[in-house]
C-alpha cells in the first residue's frame, strides 16, 4: 500500500494534480473581482466590457495550472491510454516540476484577484484609466508566469 | 515628427465679425482656445473689458439637446430594426449639411416633439398604470364583501373595514364584539399568512365600544371609502382604467415606432445644435470691450499657413508665442503610418510631457513583436489581421477605436509571421487531424524551432530581445540629457552602465566563443563597475555620501537583472498559447475517428479556438503594455502631457468630409 503511493506513475499524477490546483487562486481571485465588477456595474452598466476584462486577469494561473498538469499527463501517457511505467526519481521529479506553478498559482492568484478588484474601483471612478488599473493586476501575474516558466523548465528536462 | 509642435496663438478682432469667424476657425480645428478666467485682472484695464459670456444661449441650446436626446433614446427604445455594432457616421460635405439643416430643420424639430411628446404619455401612463395596479392589490382581499365601500356612514350605522392579526380566533372575536356592541354585524372577508379582514357594521353610538373590544386583536381601519361600489366593482372599474392607459400608452409607443425612420435626421439635428452649443460656450473663454474680443490658445505650428489665411481674411490682430519655459502646451502625437495605431498605448500610460520625447515610433515594433511573440499561433494571427480588417473596412471605424484596431491587425500579422517560425497553426490541429482521420503523420514544419521542444534557445532569445529594448530606453534616457546639456550626466549613468552590462555579457558570452572576448568583456565591466561607484554619488555631498551613493548605484545592478528576468514572459506567455491549443485538440481528439470523431473535433476545435485567442489576446495585450510600461518607459519616460483639444465640430452621428485629415 505504502510502496504504490511512492511509485513513480502515482507521484507524477499527484503532480498533474498539484499543478492543477493553481485554479484555486484564480477561482478566489476571479471571485473577488467580480463581486468588486458587480458593484461597479450596479453603477454603471456600460462600463461592463471593461471591468470584465478586469475580472479575467487572475483567471490565467488556472489555464497556467492546468497547462502544466496536461503536460504532465501527456508525458506520462495518461492520456493515450497506455501509461509509462516511471521510476520513484521520474514520478518525483514530475511532483517537483509542478510545485511551483500550483503553489505560487494559488497565492498570486488570491492577490491578482485583490489588485484586480481595486482596478475595477478605479475604473469606476476614473474609466479612463483602466490600463493602469489593469497593469496593476499585471505586476502580480509575473510571479505566476516565472513560476510557470520554473515548472516547465524542470518538467521540460525530466527524461522518460 | 512625434510630438507636433505647438505655438501660442493671441488674437485680437472686431465684435461685429466674431460670429462667422468662430464658425470658419471651428470647421479648421486645429487651435484649442484656453479659458481666460482670472486671466485679466488688470486694475488699470478692469473698467473696460468684460468676461463675454451667452450662457443663457448656451442653456437654451442644452435643453434643445436634451430634448433631442429624450427623443432619440425613445424612439431607440421602440426601434425593432437591427442595430449595428458600431455607429457609423453618416457623411457630409461641408456646405452641404449647414444647407440641409437649414432646410429640414422645422420638419425635424416637428418629429422630435411628437417623439418627446409621445415619450412623455408613456411614461405617464406607466405611472398611472403602476397607481392603479397598487390599488387593485389593496382592493383584492376585499373582493369577498358585498358591501359597498364608499358608505362609511349612515345616519344611523357606521360601516368599518379592517385588518386583525392573522391568528386571530374569528368565533372568538365575534362573540367579544357581541358583547361590547350588541347590533354589530361581523364578517370575515378574507385571510392571508400576515391578516384577516374582517368588516362590521354596527350602531354609531356602539362605534367606540366596538373598537375598544377588537384592541386585543389588533385591529387597524382601512380607509376604502375613495372607491364606488362593493370591492369586487371597484376593481373592474380600475381595470378598465388601466385598460386605458395601456392602449393610450400602445398608441404612443406606436407612434414611436413609427418615427424609427426619422431617427436619423434627428441624429443629424443633435449634432447640429451640440456644434452651435460648443460654439456659444467658446465665446465664455474670451475676453471682450465694446468693440474687440480677445482670445489665446495653442495651434498645431505645421498648421499655420490655414490659421494665418484666415485670420488675415477676417483682419484680425494675432500674434505667436513660443511657449515659456513653465508652460506645458497641449500635446498632439502625429507619428508615421505604421507607428500612429501604437499611439494608443502610448497615450493609455500617459502622454509625453515637455519634457519627453514621444515614444510611440520606438515601442511600436517592440509592441509588435513582443505581441506576436506571446501569441505565436500562424492561424490565430491570420484570423486577428482579417477579422480587424473587416471591422475597419465594414465599420468605417474612427478615432481611438480605429488606432486599436489597427494595431491589433499588425499585432496579427506579427502573431502569424512567430507562429509560422515556431510552427504552430491552431497549436498541431494538422497533425492531430491528419493522424485521426487520414491515419497519416503529417506536421507543419517550423520555419526556425519548435519552443516546446527547446525552450531554453527561446529563453535566451526572449532574454536578448529584452536586453535590446531596454537599451533603446537606456538611449532614449541619454539623448534626453545630452539635448538637455547634461552631458556628464549622459556619460556617468547611461555611457557607463553601457560599458558594465556589454562587459558582463561578453565576459559571460564572449568567453566561450575566444578567451580574448572574454578578457575585453572583463575589462569593460570593471572599468565600468568602477566608474558607477566612482561617479554614482557626485552630487551627494561628503565622502561617506558619495561612497554609499557609488555603491548604492552599483546595487542598481539587481534592477537590470530583474528586468531582463521579465522578458522570459515572452517564452512563457508563448508556451501557453501552444500548449492550450494542444489541449483542445486533444480533448477534441479523444471521441476517435469516424463522423462522430470529426463533430466532436469541430466543436472542441471552435469554441476552444476562439476561447485561447480571447484568453491570450488579452494576456499578450495586457503583457506587452507591461513590459513597456514598466520595464521600457521606467527607463526614461515620466509622461504627464495634456491632450490637445482643439476648437472643432465635435459630432456623434455625422462627419463633415473636410475635416477628415485631422481625425487621424
Amino acid at each position: 500500500m505504502v510502496e504504490s503511493l511512492f511509485s513513480g506513475e502515482f507521484l507524477a499524477l499527484a503532480g498533474a494534480a498539484v499543478a492543477a490546483l493553481a485554479g484555486i487562486g484564480s477561482a478566489i481571485g476571479v471571485g473577488v473581482a467580480g463581486e468588486a465588477a458587480a458593484g461597479v456595474v450596479s453603477e454603471d452598466p456600460n462600463k461592463f466590457g471593461q471591468v470584465l476584462l478586469l475580472q479575467a486577469l487572475p483567471g490565467t494561473q488556472g489555464i497556467y495550472g492546468l497547462l502544466m498538469a496536461f503536460l504532465i499527463m501527456n508525458k506520462v501517457g495518461l492520456l493515450s491510454g497506455s501509461m509509462a511505467s516511471l521510476t520513484m526519481i521520474q514520478g518525483a521529479s514530475l511532483f517537483a516540476a509542478a510545485v511551483p506553478i500550483g503553489l505560487v498559482g494559488i497565492f498570486s492568484g488570491i492577490a491578482q484577484g485583490k489588485a484586480a478588484a481595486a482596478g475595477i474601483m478605479l475604473v469606476g471612478k476614473k474609466p479612463s484609466e483602466m490600463a493602469k488599473g489593469m497593469l496593476f493586476a499585471a505586476m502580480v501575474e509575473t510571479y505566476a508566469v516565472l513560476a510557470l516558466l520554473v515548472s516547465f523548465l524542470m518538467y521540460n528536462n525530466i527524461q522518460i | 515628427m512625434a510630438v507636433v509642435e505647438m505655438r501660442k496663438l493671441v488674437v485680437i478682432g472686431l465684435n461685429n465679425i466674431r460670429t462667422p469667424f468662430l464658425q470658419e476657425l471651428m470647421a479648421l480645428g486645429v487651435v484649442q482656445i484656453n479659458s481666460q478666467e482670472g486671466q485679466i485682472d488688470d486694475q488699470e484695464w478692469m473698467p473696460d473689458i468684460f468676461r463675454t459670456s451667452n450662457s443663457a444661449d448656451v442653456s437654451r441650446l442644452e435643453a434643445d439637446i436634451l430634448r433631442v436626446h429624450t427623443a432619440l433614446d425613445a424612439i431607440n427604445r421602440y426601434d425593432e430594426g437591427k442595430k449595428p455594432l458600431f455607429l457609423i457616421r453618416d457623411e457630409f460635405e461641408n456646405d452641404a449639411f449647414d444647407r440641409y439643416m437649414d432646410k429640414e430643420k422645422t420638419a425635424i424639430e416637428r418629429n422630435v416633439d411628437t417623439a418627446f411628446l409621445a415619450n412623455k404619455t408613456i411614461v405617464e401612463s406607466q405611472n398611472e398604470i403602476n397607481r392603479l395596479s397598487g390599488l387593485i392589490v389593496g382592493l383584492e382581499p376585499w373582493k369577498n364583501s358585498d358591501l359597498p365601500l364608499q358608505i362609511g356612514e349612515t345616519e344611523t350605522v357606521s360601516v368599518l373595514f379592517g385588518t386583525t392579526n392573522a391568528k386571530t380566533n374569528f368565533a372568538e372575536l365575534a362573540v367579544e364584539l357581541q358583547v361590547a356592541s350588541p347590533s354589530v354585524i361581523v364578517e370575515q372577508v378574507s385571510a392571508d399568512p400576515q391578516q384577516m379582514y374582517i368588516s362590521f357594521i354596527c350602531l354609531k353610538e356602539e362605534r367606540d365600544a366596538a373598537l375598544d373590544a377588537l384592541r386585543k386583536f389588533s385591529f387597524n381601519m382601512v380607509a376604502l371609502s375613495d372607491h364606488e361600489g362593493t370591492a369586487a366593482e371597484a376593481i373592474g372599474n380600475i381595470e378598465k382604467q388601466i385598460e386605458k392607459w395601456e392602449t393610450k400608452k400602445a398608441q404612443a409607443e406606436d407612434e414611436l415606432k413609427s418615427l424609427s425612420g426619422a431617427k436619423k435626421s434627428m441624429s443629424h439635428l443633435y449634432d447640429s445644435l451640440c456644434v452651435r452649443r460648443d460654439r456659444a460656450k467658446i465665446v465664455g473663454n474670451m475676453v471682450s470691450t465694446e468693440e474687440v474680443f480677445y482670445f489665446d490658445g495653442w495651434m498645431l505650428w505645421n498648421t499655420r499657413d490655414d490659421v494665418e489665411a484666415l485670420l488675415e481674411e477676417y483682419d484680425c490682430y494675432f500674434r505667436y508665442e513660443k511657449p515659456a519655459e513653465d508652460e506645458e502646451p497641449p500635446v498632439f502625437l502625429n507619428n508615421g503610418n505604421f507607428a500612429t495605431p501604437f499611439e494608443a498605448i502610448t497615450s493609455m500610460y500617459s502622454l509625453p510631457s515637455s519634457k519627453d520625447i514621444d515614444p510611440t515610433k520606438w515601442l511600436a515594433p517592440f509592441y509588435f513583436i513582443f505581441f506576436g511573440m506571446m501569441l505565436s499561433d500562424a492561424a490565430y494571427g491570420i484570423i486577428i489581421s482579417v477579422v480587424c480588417a473587416v471591422a475597419i473596412k465594414k465599420y468605417k471605424l474612427e478615432g481611438s477605436l480605429y488606432r486599436m484596431v489597427k494595431m491589433f491587425f499588425y499585432c496579427g500579422i506579427s502573431t502569424f509571421f512567430w507562429g509560422a517560425m515556431f510552427g504552430g497553426w491552431f497549436g498541431d490541429f494538422f497533425t492531430v487531424a491528419a493522424k485521426l482521420f487520414f491515419g497519416a503523420d503529417f506536421t507543419i514544419q517550423p520555419i526556425w524551432f519548435n519552443p516546446l521542444e527547446e525552450p531554453m534557445t527561446l529563453l535566451v532569445f526572449s532574454l536578448i530581445l529584452g536586453a535590446i529594448h531596454l537599451f533603446v530606453g537606456m538611449g532614449l534616457q541619454a539623448s534626453i540629457l545630452i539635448k538637455e546639456g547634461k552631458k556628464v550626466d549622459a556619460l556617468c549613468d547611461i555611457g557607463l552602465w553601457y560599458l558594465l552590462l556589454i562587459g558582463l555579457v561578453l565576459y559571460g558570452v564572449g568567453g566561450m566563443v575566444t578567451p580574448a572576448l572574454g578578457t575585453i568583456g572583463m575589462v569593460m565591466s570593471i572599468v565600468g563597475a568602477v566608474g558607477i561607484v566612482a561617479t554614482g554619488g557626485r552630487t551627494k555631498k561628503g565622502i561617506v555620501g558619495k561612497i554609499t551613493g557609488g555603491l548604492g548605484s552599483l546595487y542598481g545592478i539587481t534592477s537590470y537583472l530583474s528586468d531582463v528576468l521579465s522578458y522570459s514572459r515572452l517564452l512563457a506567455l508563448g508556451l501557453a498559447t501552444g500548449v492550450i491549443a494542444q489541449v483542445i485538440n486533444l480533448l477534441g481528439s479523444l471521441a476517435g475517428g469516424g463522423i462522430t470523431g470529426a463533430i466532436v473535433l469541430t466543436i472542441a476545435f471552435l469554441f476552444g479556438t476562439v476561447f485561447n485567442i480571447a484568453i491570450n489576446m488579452l494576456g499578450a495585450f495586457v503583457h506587452s503594455c507591461r513590459l513597456q510600461y514598466v520595464e521600457f518607459f521606467g527607463k526614461f519616460y515620466t509622461g504627464g502631457g495634456k491632450p490637445f483639444e482643439p476648437f472643432e465640430r465635435k459630432t456623434k452621428y455625422i462627419k463633415i468630409i473636410k475635416e477628415e485629415k485631422n481625425n487621424g
